[in-house]
Parts: structure tokens; C-alpha cells; sequence
């Protein structure tokens, strides 16, 4: 993101997204969350 | 520019779409992640805002995380919905933005198109439009959107640098981008990140 010239990037706090999912075995191997994003494009 | 990436970006599209026809088709099918009302809840959505949606809205939405948590929008500004599926976020999005406001939800899968656009014209929402198109190449002009969104799809694309380029070209100066995915903490392996199976499954 800050590569394409985005400032202000706050993160917000991990979600267990795949829980009890078909996908939660990977998600724990690779410690998989969703997570919120959000960032600005400069003026 | 040519950059080198772990897939071959055009499979992995094929393999993308085939999937998320599977959750336009029959939402309520067999997936590796949830689907529909239990996500959203799971995700920490507004039961305000959820419930009084038909579930064609609701059910094919197969999001990782909540892009309207860290801020909400506001009342007249234009939104881009990049992978927008079955119109979810779009129509969680033309609630906040308000009859003065304008949603655009871009996917690449018919079905999902076609889902969300009968979903749209049902629900009588004038403030939202889907179009077809990449998130790669948006079919959206120079900085038109004071905030794009997405939710579980930049993951899906190797380019990540073409993607985030992309998002800024369409953003007005000044615009946001808030968008939800997942990410790692452990190392992945150079195999496993080759494995197209593995990006969609």
C-alpha cells in the first residue's frame, strides 16, 4: 500500500474468519486472521 | 511491466471464478470458509444494518473481515466495491452513503453480477450500479471514488503492486481506501505459495 503512495495505514484487530470452517486447518498452519485495513490517498 | 509472480494470474482468475459461481449458484453449499448472516455476524456487522436485508442480499457474501470497522462512510460520498459478488458490502455501503451517495460494485463472475443486480433491482436501491470488469483494469475513470472497498479479494490477486495502483488511480485525492483481507503470521512456503489450490482453498 505504502508503495502505491498510501499514508496512514492503521490495522485493525485480528479476526478468526475461519474457525470451525472447512479452511481453518490451513488458516492455523499458516496463521491465517482477516483483518480491517484502511489508508489514505494523499491530497 | 512484467513482474514476477508465484501464479500464473490468469488461472488463478479461471480458478476464482469457478469457485465464486459455486457461492452465487448455491450459497448455502460446501466451502472452506462461511457464508451469508452467520459471516456477517462472525465478522461483527450491525444487526441493524443486516437484518432488514433480503437474504438474496445476504447469502452469498463470503467476506473475511468487516472494511466499515475502522471507519464507517458518510452520508453523499462515492464508493467502489472491488469484488463485490453478490453485493453485500455494496448494499451495507448505499445505506451509509445515503439516496445522495453512489456505490459501484465491480466483479468478474457473471453469476455474481447477475445475482446482485436482480438483488438491486428487487430491493428498488437506485443508488448502486455493478459492473463487469478486473480490479487489475477497473472500469471506473480517474479519481471518481472517495472511498474504495473490498473485502477478501485482494488476497486472490498475485500483483498486489498493479492492484494497489489500480485503487489509486480511481481515488480522488484525499479519497480512502478501506478494504478487509486476510493475512499471515507464519512463513508460507515457496511451494505452497505456486499452489493455485491453495490461494482458492
Amino acid at each position: 500500500m505504502e508503495q502505491a503512495g498510501f499514508t496512514g495505514v492503521q490495522i485493525g484487530p485480528p479476526v478468526d474468519t475461519f474457525s470451525e470452517s472447512g479452511g481453518e486447518k490451513n488458516a492455523r498452519l499458516f496463521e491465517v486472521y482477516g483483518y480491517a485495513f484502511l489508508a489514505h490517498k494523499p491530497e | 511491466m512484467n513482474r514476477q509472480l508465484p501464479v500464473d494470474p490468469v488461472a488463478l482468475r479461471d480458478e476464482v471464478k469457478a469457485k465464486y459461481q459455486e457461492v452465487a449458484v448455491d450459497p448455502h453449499g460446501e466451502f472452506h470458509f462461511h457464508t451469508g448472516r452467520p459471516l456477517a455476524k462472525r465478522l461483527g456487522y450491525d444487526d441493524s444494518i443486516v437484518n432488514p436485508l433480503p437474504d438474496a442480499a445476504v447469502e452469498s457474501f463470503a467476506g473475511v473481515g468487516n472494511p466499515f470497522s475502522l471507519q464507517p462512510l458518510s452520508p453523499g460520498e462515492r464508493v467502489v466495491d472491488i469484488g463485490s459478488g453478490g453485493g453485500f458490502d455494496v448494499f451495507v455501503a448505499a445505506q451509509q452513503v445515503g439516496p445522495e451517495g453512489r456505490v459501484v460494485g465491480i466483479d468478474m463472475t457473471q453469476e455474481m453480477l447477475d445475482k446482485s443486480r436482480k438483488t438491486a433491482a428487487d430491493m428498488g436501491q437506485s443508488n448502486v450500479e455493478f459492473r463487469e470488469g478486473l480490479i487489475e483494469e477497473m472500469p471506473v475513470e480517474d479519481g471518481w471514488a472517495d472511498v474504495v472497498i473490498s473485502n477478501g479479494v485482494i488476497n486472490l490477486c498475485p500483483d498486489k503492486e498493479l492492484v494497489f495502483d489500480e485503487i489509486s488511480r480511481v481515488l480522488k485525492p484525499g479519497g480512502r481506501l478501506q478494504f478487509a483481507d486476510i493475512a499471515n503470521g507464519a512463513t508460507v512456503p515457496e511451494a505452497a505459495r505456486s499452489d493455485i489450490d491453495l490461494w482458492t482453498g
